[in-house]
């Protein structure tokens, strides 16, 4: 009985993914928006990972134009997004998520 | 120059050493830190340069990540890039201790210079350029301040000495207005004194009834006290420079005469007198001798205590007077040779006994010792070398 719990556990887990996975890459893949640009533009911005997760943080869920990594002309062509309708700690889990997959530390030869 | 003096003199020359040692290291130090600064300024220009080479470079790799992972390298110098939180991006670095807080300083023989970057490339605020320093400078910088020390110390040390004439003179002047004293009282005291001990030695003190025999006996002790007192202030004053007339004699017999003197002063305070005495040949004064003598048993006689012993020891090539009077503490013996400084403040006298023995005992190569115990008494201890 235990043994057939574990199982159907492990199977959830693999199918669902992780908060970045589930709530980010499937609508930057739809938009087209490069995850990996957002990253390095969010770099030249922010610097730090606690600083850049700081301030994703609040632009995920107060979305403006001035507070945007993205320059102006993006948006000539692409809409606001809308404010995010995330926990805190799933929002925190996938910017974590987001640092440790595109980060330049330990990177770099 | 008394030790009291030569003591004035070393705690002002140690002050004052240690004033200037210390104003002459901060003002050291602080020429040393202005070198540093022109120095480092002669850097910095050529390092400023070297940051924006590197920033196009740090853009450009930013621009190509993650298909171009290669950081930047330059044969010039070695640098490293820190994100906002202070943590470390990429480094070369030979010397990683870098200091956020100074935009160039000096560190592990490196100098470190840090440019803080507009656009945050790669992550980066701060990005450290470092080159290898020259030691040639700092060789340079301490050799000047060697020179400058040598000649410096030099005239300090003149400064120093004409201060600290300046620092003893009103010592001095006290010294020789009580020298000045003393000789004055010693010639007003010459001619009353021979009177008193004239008189003395012509009164026949067995015609005397037991009272005045007493009263006689009285006088006589304080009349050789005065005496010995005399013949002290009169070395010191008057015959200190006249020229010695040294003769070969035997001490014992000198030692016999001058404890016959003071036989009186003896029997005064009811003091034994031992004697173990063996013949030594001197070649001296005697004259200077038995102010020797007599300065020791006089200070044997007047810190003893009533109804104690005298112990004279005498042996080819050493003296030794002991008493077992009050005795000294370790700190004063070592004082105890001072002019015009006495034993304890009770007894009488000016304190010139054993400054006048030491003078006379430096004279004629002769070593003193002294041996006390506070409350056990004191001995006297004087050698010299058999024959002379």
């Amino acid at each position: 009985m235990r043994r057939k719990l574990y199982i159907w556990l492990a199977a959830g887990l693999f199918v669902s993914g992780g908060s970045f996975d589930t709530h980010c890459v499937s609508c930057h893949r739809s938009t087209g928006v490069s995850l990996r640009d957002t990253f390095m533009n969010a770099l030249l911005v922010y610097s730090g990972e606690q600083n850049m997760k700081a301030g994703l943080k609040y632009f995920l869920k107060h979305p403006s134009i001035e507070t945007s990594v993205m320059p102006r002309e993006y948006f000539q062509t692409h809409p606001l997004k809308a404010p995010t309708t995330l926990s805190d700690e799933e929002l925190d889990e996938a910017l974590s998520e987001y640092w440790e997959r595109y980060k330049v530390i330990g990177r770099l030869q | 120059m008394l030790q009291s003096e030569r003591k004035s003199l070393r705690r002002f020359l140690a002050l004052y050493g240690l004033l200037m040692l210390g104003i002459f290291s901060l003002l050291a130090y602080g020429y040393y830190r202005s070198q540093e600064e022109v120095m480092l300024t002669r850097y910095k220009s050529r390092m400023i340069d070297y940051a924006a080479d590197q920033i196009r470079r740090l853009r450009q790799l930013h621009e190509k990540f993650p298909e171009e992972r290669r950081y930047p390298r330059d044969s010039r110098f070695r640098s490293a890039i820190y994100d906002l939180e202070y943590v470390q991006i990429f480094s070369t670095l030979r010397d990683n201790r870098v200091d956020f807080l100074h935009d160039i300083y000096r560190s592990g023989g490196m100098i470190h210079y840090v440019k803080l970057l507009d656009s945050y490339y790669l992550g980066a605020k701060y990005l450290f350029i470092e080159v290898p320093e020259d030691r040639e400078w700092s060789l340079r910088i301490l050799g000047h301040i060697a020179l400058a020390g040598v000649v410096l110390g030099v005239l300090l040390a003149l400064l120093g000495y004409y201060l600290a004439r300046l620092f003893v003179r009103p010592m001095r002047r006290s010294i020789e207005l009580l020298d000045n004293f003393v000789q004055d009282t010693t010639h007003e005291l010459n001619t009353p004194l021979g009177a008193i001990l004239g008189n003395i030695e012509m009164i026949d003190s067995s015609r005397l009834g037991e009272k005045d025999r007493r009263r006689f006996e009285r006088i006589a002790v304080a009349a050789r006290t005065v005496s010995t007192l005399y013949e002290d202030l009169k070395f010191l004053t008057l015959e200190r420079h006249r020229p010695t007339e040294d003769r070969r004699f035997d001490m014992a017999e000198l030692i016999r005469e001058r404890l016959e003197y003071f036989d009186v002063l003896f029997r005064s305070k009811n003091l034994t007198v031992h004697t173990d005495l063996q013949r030594a040949y001197l070649y001296a004064d005697t004259r200077l001798m038995a102010r020797v003598v007599d300065n020791l048993l006089s200070n044997a006689v007047k810190y003893n205590r009533p109804g104690k012993s005298v112990t004279v020891t005498l042996r080819p090539g050493r003296l030794v007077i002991a008493d077992e009077g009050v005795g000294m503490a370790p700190e004063e013996v070592e004082e105890i040779f001072e002019r015009y400084r006495r034993f304890n403040e009770s007894e009488g006298g000016f304190g010139l006994g054993l400054d006048i023995v030491k003078r006379i005992a430096e004279h004629y190569g002769m070593q003193i010792r002294i041996e006390s115990r506070k409350g056990e008494g004191t001995a006297v201890i004087i050698t010299w070398k058999e024959g002379s």
